[in-house]
């Protein structure tokens, strides 16, 4: 007899009185495992489903749940397994009887999907939902009945949480746990895996702050999720948690209202409004939630990067009045709108300073950049202020942002004027001033002053400053004349900028001080500040004294006049000085009422004070008499920004030093420590005491070094190297640096000396040699990262292509016979000449036949960061949601990339321009160049033109870096002797550089561009005579560009906006060639 | 299509003379030297031709390639070559047509030219096929003397015919540079835009505007010029500033009248546009 009929045998008397079913799922189990089970085990199995039997009245349904669920258990299970099943079971008989029929009915297929290791966990967790009632009985049951849908769909640890909402919402209504727990399988299932947990969780918090809601989040919460960005999603969730955890009864509202707000919002955009509302949620939760709610209104006004600015407006109430920022951030506070609408009103250098440079460079006719303020500042040249808008002769500094008006264009116009002043100082020529100089409109007192400087003035608005005894008060007058002068110009030149710009003087008008409580003398320059801003008749003036203030008046309005020049603004700052000296700067104590001006008969007026400077001996400036109130300078004006002529011109003079001619040439060598001092000290804005805290010494050293820097000359630091005489052959070969020396071929090459108008034999060495591999990521990842531009250049170079292919007729032999000719071979036969035989055509690869040689500048310049410019943004303001995605590409870009350098770009270009010359096949070499010092000209070959390109020529990229010196002469030299060997007909020379040629040696001395400028010409030009094309494209946006004016006349290209270099580059390659 | 056209220049076309080039030309003309005029487009070269041929009581040749729109300015129509490059040796020298009777040969403008004694006028020369400079050669040094090989004739130019060929020097393509050998059978004649004096009265002249709003385009054109390296592959043209002046001169506000004649006529880029709006906007009110 089998073990399991001798079993049932040995029971059968244990199942009387019960229903016959029971005995035969006990018998069927047994037959079933008996196979499965050793005797012993099958015994040990058997004896618990006995056991269930006589636990309770009701305990045989659990038995012969247990009997029909052992055949099912999966095969996998453990013998564990099988005595925890027995236990489980046996101790949830003893709670309720139908509790274990459930557990029972399910465990099989539950088992299977969370493996045996979670059995007891899965039956606690029912446990925890039966409290001893029926109702509670149910719920858990239908809990373990839920098993097999339920693990199908989530994992233990989510069904861990989903019980915790269960018992919640149990405590409130079983019903709709009941509900909740019949759907959850389904809503669950819908959700990302690691979605579940923190869905849970919220309805957790949901259930305890406002469980009536629990049905409607289990109904729509999944759909509302969705629309929030997955990977931020349980983020969102826990902001949404908190507020639940508030007691609030509104927190479903809240999430609903949330992820639909999201929805409207770019998915990429959702991480940066989640970050930010999480930044509120610690002061309000609500604050965090309608912050998020209300985004998609807010980034309809504003972009995404000036969301943070916004919110951090809010933020500030927010800390402080916890009421007054949820108003805010509900969109129910004025400030909250007002903050709004000036974000999205105002305007940012960075968005319209490319525009605004080009403007600049047209109106003036030089190349200008524009930067911010702060830029200025940090230099350490001078200027101080780090939000005026001022120049230093090549660059328009100007405030990063515009927000004085709610109305973007109004802040535009604003942004305009203010370029527009300081690019009027460059066009009308403030800083040309020179001392003798006549002026136009005055008669010139400047020869007949005593001039009162002990050493020689560094330069010409220096010489004339140093007329007056007190530089302050001269340095404020000088400056009222001048943008006088500028202002009137301006009007006269533009008049579409006379609005706008009237516009702002009446609002400069409207914020002067009250200047009858203003100490004499600075109320008359306070009048004249008012005349300059077209304000006449806002001049408020004792009446008694009408005297001297209606001839400053006239003074400066003649200075309105067209043809008014900076020399003109000087004589008339003279004669206001004058005045101006004159008054004792005292409160005035008469009686007299402070009037407008009575009209002037301006013949009555001295104005050219020839009593100044008449038959008489020449008389002196006066000096402020001892014991008045100390004299300050009027408040400033906003559009003008600072006006430092002195500085201008002195950093003019160091960066052109070398063109002046000797007379007024300046090198810093000549620029003595002691006229810089003087400078320093009569500047009147340089605040002196800041400087003599430190050591004077230094600190104009420091001064002058920086200076020197921003005239484009090295730094003096390196200052020992210059020094090196020009016949000094040593270099620093032999220092051994490279000590896997690659092979070096040296040439020599004559280098062109302008002053002497010859050539100086053989005087440069250029050492060639192929330049170190690296890897080839970069060649690759420029690939990639310009992937679209790669195939939009390869279809334009295709296109090239089918020109190649040309009929070529009247062959010996060919494709076909061309009709002509036969005829006419025919008409010759007829005839008796002799025939000619040419008549066949044929199809020919005609070569294109060009060659170009590609010469990248490596010299340390071209180390140099690219600012990097704001990208902008086409569709403006039209859809939140796209300009959302836009801005977050790009920041991810630029957090993924660092700032791109000179040379950075230089190679990117290299990259795509030889996808174009692989394409169509031309012959090309590609050079790089540096070195230091005539006798050592690094030629670098990164491929050369009989080389095939080739992964050596990846690897060769990747190591173009800054090196030293930029010698532009002999490499161009060594170029050309390189294009001279190919056959090609079309040669061409392509010079990529940041413009400086500078070496040690490459003129008399540093700052001396004007060398190495003749001998880079020179060279170009001989590339001409060989029949080479060349081409010089400069990347440059400094102004810092010397070849530009040298090379006019030859192909010659500034790239400006250097970004676009890599698309430039195989663009220009094409117009060169087609 | 070949734009030829034959005509004497029996009014006096409307010139300002900006240096000695009418000195020049006239003494060019004497002693049968060939002139190139370089120069940026649109900045009174064809005119110039003009006013010469009718100052010297010559009939013009004209054959322009290319540059000229449909609706060029001018006392006589011009007409457009739309296939520039296609330009060949047969299409100035002539060729033979079929007609009913057989074959007919027809002289081209150049053979006319030469044949009449014309000042014959090669517009942007570099745009012809190769094969053309073939005949220049000849004709251009001391023999006079264009072949043509067809016919197996070679003609002697009569006395007065003079060749003049334009060129502009702005971006051109170094495949098309023009020969050393063939430049150097000319006398060249250079042409820079007028100041802005001479050019507000060029515009007034030709648009009919008030002198103070010409000066005003001359302005916008000085500034506008300033940015030539821009992408702009060449400054604004003096013809542009007189489409302006003469949009102004049809009550179009000067605003919007300098956007579609020199904004937009220009360039395409941008941010490059919108500079130029920006100084039309200070220009202008
Ligand atoms: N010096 C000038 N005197 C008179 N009119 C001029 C002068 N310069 C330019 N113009 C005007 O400019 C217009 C354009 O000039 P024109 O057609 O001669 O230019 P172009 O140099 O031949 O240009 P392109 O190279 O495009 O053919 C003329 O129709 C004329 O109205
Ligand atoms: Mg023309």
């Amino acid at each position: 007899m089998s073990v399991a009929a001798e079993l049932a045998a040995r029971n059968r008397e244990r199942f009387e009185g019960f229903p016959e079913p029971l005995l035969e799922a006990y018998e069927a189990g047994l037959r079933a495992l008996e196979a499965r089970l050793t005797p012993t085990r099958l015994e040990n199995w058997s004896r618990g489903g006995l056991d269930l039997m006589a636990v309770s009245l009701r305990s045989w349904e659990s038995a012969a749940e247990y009997f029909r669920a052992g055949p099912r258990i999966p095969e996998a299970a453990p013998w564990e397994t099988w005595e925890q099943l027995a236990g489980e079971a046996a101790s949830l008989t003893e709670q309720s009887a139908p509790l274990a029929v459930s557990f029972l009915r399910s465990a099989p297929e539950t088992l299977a999907l969370v493996g045996p290791n979670h059995l007891a966990q899965w039956a606690d967790l029912g446990r925890r939902l039966y409290k001893g009632n029926w109702k509670s009985s149910s719920l858990a049951a239908q809990f373990y009945d839920a098993g097999p849908e339920l693990f199908a769909a989530i994992r233990m640890s989510q069904a861990g949480r989903l019980t915790l909402f269960l018992d919640e919402l149990a405590r409130h209504s079983y019903e709709l746990a009941a509900a909740c727990l019949a759907s959850a399988p389904e809503v669950l299932g819908r959700l990302d895996g690691a979605d579940r947990a923190p869905f849970l969780t919220f309805g957790v918090e949901l259930a305890q702050s406002s469980w009536a809601d629990s049905r409607l989040y289990f109904d729509r919460g999944v759909a509302l999720l969705q629309r929030v960005h997955a990977p931020v999603r349980e983020r969102y969730l826990l902001l949404a948690a908190r507020v639940a955890r508030d007691h609030s009864r509104s927190a479903f509202q809240y999430f609903e209202d949330g992820a639909a707000a999201l929805g409207e919002v770019e998915p990429d955009a959702h991480g940066p409004v989640i970050e930010l509302a999480e930044q509120l949620a610690p002061h309000s939760a609500y604050a965090a939630m309608d912050f998020i709610g209300n985004s998609p209104a807010v980034l309809e006004k504003v972009r995404i990067d000036e969301l943070p600015a916004w919110q951090a407006a809010g933020l500030g109430i927010l800390a402080a009045s916890r009421e007054g920022g949820e108003a805010y951030f509900r969109l129910q506070s004025s400030r909250g709108e007002e903050v709004l609408d000036t974000l999205s009103a105002r305007v940012e250098l960075a968005r319209v300073g490319e525009v605004l440079r080009l403007y600049a460079k047209a109106l003036t006719g030089r190349d200008i950049s524009i930067h911010a303020a702060a830029v200025l500042a940090e230099k350490g040249i001078g200027w101080v202020d780090e939000e005026r808008a001022s120049t230093e002769g090549t660059t328009i500094f100007l405030p990063e942002v515009m927000e004085r008006h709610r109305d973007k264009d109004e802040n535009f116009a604003a942004m305009k004027v203010f370029a527009t002043h300081q690019a009027a100082h460059l066009e009308f020529e403030s800083f040309a001033f020179s001392f003798e100089r006549p002026s136009a409109l005055f008669e010139d007192l400047r020869p007949t002053l005593p001039e009162r400087g002990e050493a020689r003035p560094a330069t010409e608005i220096e010489r004339f400053f140093d007329l007056f005894p007190d530089r302050a008060l001269a340095s404020d007058l000088h400056e009222i004349a001048e943008d006088a002068r500028i202002d009137a110009a301006i009007k006269r030149a533009y008049a579409g900028i006379r609005g706008p710009l009237g516009r702002m003087q009446r609002e400069e008008l409207a914020r002067r001080p009250e200047v009858s409580e203003l100490p004499l003398r600075q109320a008359f320059v306070e009048n004249l500040v008012r005349v300059s801003l077209d304000g006449a008749g806002a001049v408020r003036w004792p009446a008694g004294r009408a005297e001297p203030m209606a001839g400053g008046v006239a003074i400066l309005q003649r200075l309105t006049a067209a043809g008014a020049t900076a020399e003109d603004a000087a004589e008339a700052a003279l004669r206001l000085y004058r005045l101006a000296i004159g008054i004792r700067n005292e409160r005035d104590e008469s009686e007299d009422d402070w009037d407008a001006l009575p009209e002037f008969d301006e013949q009555s007026l001295d104005l050219d004070l020839s009593g100044l400077g008449g038959d008489g001996p020449p008389m002196e400036l006066g000096e402020a008499p001892e014991g008045e109130s100390e004299y300050e300078s009027p408040q400033e004006i906003d559009f003008r920004g600072e006006f430092k002529p002195e500085l201008v011109q002195l950093l003019m003079k160091l960066r052109d030093g070398a063109e002046q001619g000797d007379a007024g040439r300046i090198s810093p060598e000549q620029l003595t420590e002691e006229q810089l001092r003087e400078l320093l000290e009569k500047s009147a804005e340089i605040d002196l005491d800041a400087l003599l805290e430190g050591d004077l010494q230094q600190t104009t050293g420091m001064f002058l070094s920086n200076l020197l820097k921003e005239a484009g000359t090295p730094a003096l630091d390196s200052d020992a190297q210059s020094d090196q005489p020009l016949s000094d052959l040593s270099t620093g070969a032999d220092e051994g640096e490279e000590p896997l020396a690659p092979v070096v071929t040296t040439y020599y090459y004559d280098e062109w000396d302008f002053r002497a108008q010859d050539y100086k034999p053989r005087w440069c060495a250029v050492k060639e040699t192929a330049l170190e591999e690296g890897g080839e990521e970069f060649y690759e990842e420029t690939l990639r990262e310009y992937a679209s531009l790669v195939s939009q250049t390869r279809k334009q170079f295709e296109l090239m292509k089918p020109e190649l292919f040309r009929k070529i007729k009247r062959l010996s032999d060919g494709e076909d016979v061309e009709l002509d000719p036969a005829i006419e071979w025919m008409i010759d036969i007829r005839t008796g000449v002799s025939p000619t035989e040419k008549i066949y055509w044929r199809r020919n690869k005609v070569e294109r036949d060009v060659a170009i040689a590609f010469l990248l500048d490596m010299s340390a310049s071209t180390d140099e960061e690219i600012a990097r410019r704001d990208q902008q943004y086409d569709d403006a303001g039209d859809d939140p949601r796209k300009y959302l995605s836009w801005w977050v590409t790009k920041r991810r870009q630029e957090l993924a990339a660092p700032p791109k350098r000179i040379i950075d770009l230089e190679k990117e270009a290299t990259v795509l321009l030889i996808t174009a010359l692989e394409t169509i096949g031309d012959d090309y070499g590609i050079y790089g160049f540096s070195g230091y010092g005539r006798d050592n000209v690094e030629f670098y070959v990164i491929k050369d033109f009989e080389e095939r390109f080739g992964e050596a020529t990846k690897r060769r990229i990747d190591k173009v870096t800054p090196i030293r010196s930029t010698r532009m002469g002999p490499a161009i030299r060594h170029a050309i002797h390189k294009l001279s060997a190919t056959e090609a007909k079309v040669r061409i020379l392509v010079l990529l550089s940041d413009g400086r040629p500078q070496d040690h040696g490459y003129g008399r001395d540093r700052t001396e561009k004007e060398y190495a400028i003749h001998d880079t010409r020179q060279a170009l030009n001989e590339a001409r005579r060989e029949g080479i094309t060349p081409f010089a494209l400069t990347v440059d946006r400094a102004g810092h560009d010397y070849l530009k004016t040298m090379c006019e006349d030859m192909g010659y290209e500034v790239v400006g906006d250097i970004e676009s270099l890599p698309r430039r580059l195989p663009a220009l390659y094409r117009r060169l060639t087609e | 299509m070949l734009a030829a056209e034959e005509f004497t220049v029996r009014e006096e076309p409307y010139y300002l003379p900006l240096g000695d080039e009418i000195e020049l030309f006239e003494a060019a003309f004497r002693q049968r030297i060939p002139v190139l005029l370089k120069g940026p487009t649109g900045c009174g070269k064809t005119r110039f031709v003009e006013y010469m041929s009718y100052r010297l009581g010559q009939p013009v040749t004209r054959i322009s390639q290319g540059g000229d729109g449909p609706g060029e300015a001018g006392p006589r129509p011009f007409v457009t070559v739309a296939c520039h490059e296609d330009l060949t040796a047969s299409d100035l020298v002539g060729r033979y047509l079929l007609d009913t009777d057989g074959t007919r040969w027809i002289d081209g403008p150049l053979t006319r030219a030469v044949k009449h004694g014309a000042i014959c006028y090669l517009d942007e020369v570099v745009e012809a096929r190769k094969d053309t400079t073939v005949l220049i050669h000849p004709l251009t040094d001391y023999r006079r003397l264009l072949p043509i090989e067809k016919l197996g004739q070679v003609v002697e130019a009569a006395d007065g015919f003079l060749l003049v060929i334009s060129y502009n020097p702005g971006y051109q393509s170094a495949l098309k540079d023009l020969k050393h050998s063939t430049r150097q059978r000319f006398i060249s004649v250079e042409f820079t835009y007028p100041s802005r004096e001479q050019e507000a009265e060029i515009i007034t002249h030709e648009s009919g505007v008030d002198m103070a709003v010409s000066i005003e385009l001359a302005k916008l054109g000085e500034k506008v010029r300033n940015l030539k390296e821009h992408g702009l592959g060449e400054g604004v043209s003096t013809r542009l500033l007189i489409y302006a002046g003469r949009l102004i001169e049809r009550g179009i506000a000067p605003r919007r009248a300098a956007q579609v004649a020199v904004t937009w006529a220009l360039t395409d880029d941008l941010d490059v546009q919108r500079s130029i709006e920006e100084v039309v906007t200070s220009i202008f009110e």
